[in-house]
């Protein structure tokens, strides 16, 4: 369905919007207020026939998710895998179980393994070091394969890499059964060479949508001992401190509620960023008017965010302005038709008019804080 | 208060314009340059390759006082360590961009002299025995820590430093050239011997292979790709604000 959207036509809802709606798109019921699970199409279970080799993805966890990077470095291991091969994914910090298994299934991942208090907010690359290595030692894997990231996965891979003198190629932007590719010379070569022990990956080279699923099977991490001692005689964390959103780069944002031309009062937008601490973005018909600076212009023309979650209000959902939006991994829609193309990208819709709704989400979080002790 | 570092190296690599080919210094390594600089006076910038190479004066341009060269494009960590036993502070760049590029240099470095290592460093104090550096977290995270000393530190490409460049100072500083040692043949380990390069090109994305059976094609033709996740049309507003934050809690996008 490719509709043309004429940025300047007003936006009107007739009754017949309101009663067209997509098959794809379930309902739920408010009183349960739950989340309708999405029915994936029928995918076989990679099955193994008594593994005689492993790959090893090692990944550190954010707020107990594996982002796509993460997935996407399993999902390369699981498409390199043969018959005999199982992939093991070593998840680093905690793992929030009913969520996330089925995302690592869906990525291919035949064991997970997880060490909870290898959180990446806490710096302790001794420790993390000495326990992946005795992970290594113990599950003897042919290869190893982690996201190229700065959450301390592309850090830690680097020290193991120094450590054990192991082969490595880093920064890779492509990956086959025969070979690896790094960007070198700021970029204008392409350095090529054998798959090597271990492979750092950058973001986007693997495609983790997979017609097969891996059992994820959790299995107990083997006893370690960590050598504690050296870490905290050697770094000490003063903790983590998050920037203000507003002296965030919108493409480093985390959370971002962002302005269509369904919002008739960005004061009221401000305030509800301002409750969420999220960074403000805006449409291009936003920009254009002048109501936002175009640095906050989000999409083909404007910029690529990467937030984790990003609330459309009263965006359409055009082409180019999804094309902004396709790494973000919750999008939250606020729009009053139920057949804007926006609809169909978002993870939860609520259609409704967007001031109303603001309002009454500031009215919500604001309860929630004083609730919060 | 930096008084107290007995010794700070900065190591420089050349960096060379993607497009034109020609020499000049990395952005990188110029930030690390910069913070020694605002740490101490009196600093040992060290770069491995040719004395002779465009790039360096850049960074005598930059503010190097001096640049120390090891005549070697070979056994670079072996010959960086042996000027480097006596340092407290070690700056690097994050990734070079004239070589294989791979970020693992300060790593492999830091293993060899046994030096405690912190990466995607935006800011440093330095105390008596121990710096205080701030680190680069994506999603506008930062976070504190103290290390001890002697460290590495390899500094971030967002580091907040501002870079001045002075022609006049390409004359007032100096390049001299250190004797490379000879290490036997074993090469940088992390190297794989058969690397080879060719043109950058579009780079092509890894996918499963997909031979679909007859069940599977029709599968894939009666369920639609578009994904679409759940719809609230019903309820008054503070329902449908109240989906939206158990929709935030139960993925832990907020913390209240
Ligand atoms: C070459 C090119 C490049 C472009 N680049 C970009 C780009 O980078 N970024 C970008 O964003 N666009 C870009 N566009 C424009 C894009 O095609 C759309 O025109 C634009 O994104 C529409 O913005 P919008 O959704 O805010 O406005 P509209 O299309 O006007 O949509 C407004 C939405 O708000 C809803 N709404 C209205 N009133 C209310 C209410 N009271 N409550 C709730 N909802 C309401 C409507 O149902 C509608 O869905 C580009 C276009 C071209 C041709
Ligand atoms: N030849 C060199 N001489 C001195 N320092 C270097 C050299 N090559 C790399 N470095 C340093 O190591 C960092 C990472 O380089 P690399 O591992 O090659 O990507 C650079 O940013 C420099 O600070």
């Amino acid at each position: 369905m490719t509709t043309r959207i004429n940025p300047h036509r007003q936006a009107q809802v007739s009754a017949d919007d309101l009663k067209r709606e997509p098959a794809t798109i379930k309902r739920i019921v408010l009183s349960k207020a739950q989340i309708a699970v999405e029915a994936h199409p029928a995918k076989w279970l990679r099955t193994l026939s008594k593994p005689k080799a492993r790959l090893l993805v090692i990944a550190h966890s954010d707020r107990g998710a594996v982002d796509d990077h993460a997935l996407q470095a399993i999902a390369a291991a699981a498409i390199l895998a043969d018959a005999e091969t199982a992939v093991v994914a070593l998840i680093l910090g905690e793992l929030n179980d009913n969520l996330i298994n089925e995302s690592l299934k869906q990525a291919g991942a035949d064991e997970v393994l997880v060490l909870p208090s290898l959180d990446f907010q806490v710096f302790q690359p001794d420790i993390e070091l000495s326990a992946i290595l005795s992970m290594i030692e113990s599950l003897k894997p042919s290869r190893i394969f982690m996201p190229d990231n700065l959450i301390g996965d592309g850090s830690l891979g680097r020290r193991l890499i120094a450590n054990k003198q192991l082969t490595a190629a880093t920064h890779v932007i492509e990956i086959d059964a025969n070979h690896v590719a790094s960007a070198q010379t700021g970029g204008s070569l392409l350095a090529i060479s054998e798959l090597p022990e271990v492979i750092l990956l950058s973001p986007n080279t693997v495609e983790s949508e997979l017609p097969f699923t891996g059992k994820a099977t959790r299995i107990e991490a083997p006893k370690i001992i960590i050598e504690n001692s050296q870490n905290t005689v050697t770094y000490q964390d003063l903790g983590m401190q998050g920037s203000k959103a507003e002296n965030i780069a919108l493409e480093d944002a985390d959370f971002i509620v962002s302005a269509g031309n369904g919002v008739q009062n960005l004061d009221t937008l401000a305030n509800l960023a301002n409750a969420l601490s999220a960074s403000i973005g805006a449409s291009r018909v936003v920009t254009d008017g002048g109501r936002l600076p175009r640095s906050k212009q989000v999409g083909a023309t404007g910029k690529t965010v990467t937030a984790s979650t990003y609330m459309a209000i009263g965006i359409s959902g055009a082409v180019q302005h999804l094309q902004g939006i396709k790494d973000c991994r919750h999008v939250i829609a606020i729009n009053k038709d139920a057949s804007a193309p926006i609809i169909k990208r978002a993870d939860l819709s609520i259609i409704g008019d967007a001031e109303e709704v603001m309002q009454a989400l500031i009215a919500e979080i604001t309860k929630a804080k004083v609730g919060a002790p | 208060m930096t008084d107290s570092l007995k010794r700070i190296a900065v190591l420089v690599s050349a960096g060379k314009h993607p497009v034109s080919g020609q020499p000049r210094h990395c952005r990188n390594d110029s930030l690390a340059l910069q913070m020694g600089l605002n740490l101490a006076n009196d600093i040992l910038v060290l770069h491995a390759g040719e004395s002779e190479n465009p790039a360096l004066q850049d960074y005598l341009a930059l503010g190097a006082p001096q640049i120390n060269v090891i005549p070697t494009t070979d056994n670079i960590v072996n010959n960086l360590a042996t000027q480097l036993t006596n340092t407290d502070l070690i700056l690097s760049g994050t990734r070079a961009e004239n070589g294989d590029d791979s970020g693992l240099l300060p790593y492999l470095l830091a293993t060899k002299l046994n030096l405690a290592l912190v990466a995607d460093v935006v800011e440093i104090k330095a105390y008596e025995n121990k710096i205080e550096i701030l680190q680069f977290l994506p999603k506008g995270r930062r976070r504190r820590v103290t290390v001890c000393l002697p460290a590495l530190v390899v500094v971030h490409p967002s580091a907040a430093v501002t870079l001045n460049f002075i022609h006049a100072r390409q004359n007032l500083g100096s390049i001299s050239t250190l004797s490379a040692s000879n290490f036997d043949a074993k090469h940088s380990q992390s190297d794989l011997k058969q690397w080879h390069t060719c043109p950058a090109r579009k780079p092509i994305k890894l996918a499963a292979s997909r031979t679909l059976t007859g069940h599977e094609r029709l599968m894939a033709a009666i369920s639609s790709k578009a994904k679409g996740g759940a719809v609230v049309n019903e309820g008054n507003n503070v329902e449908k604000a109240q989906v939206i934050l158990d929709y935030l809690r139960e993925h832990q996008l907020i913390d209240f």
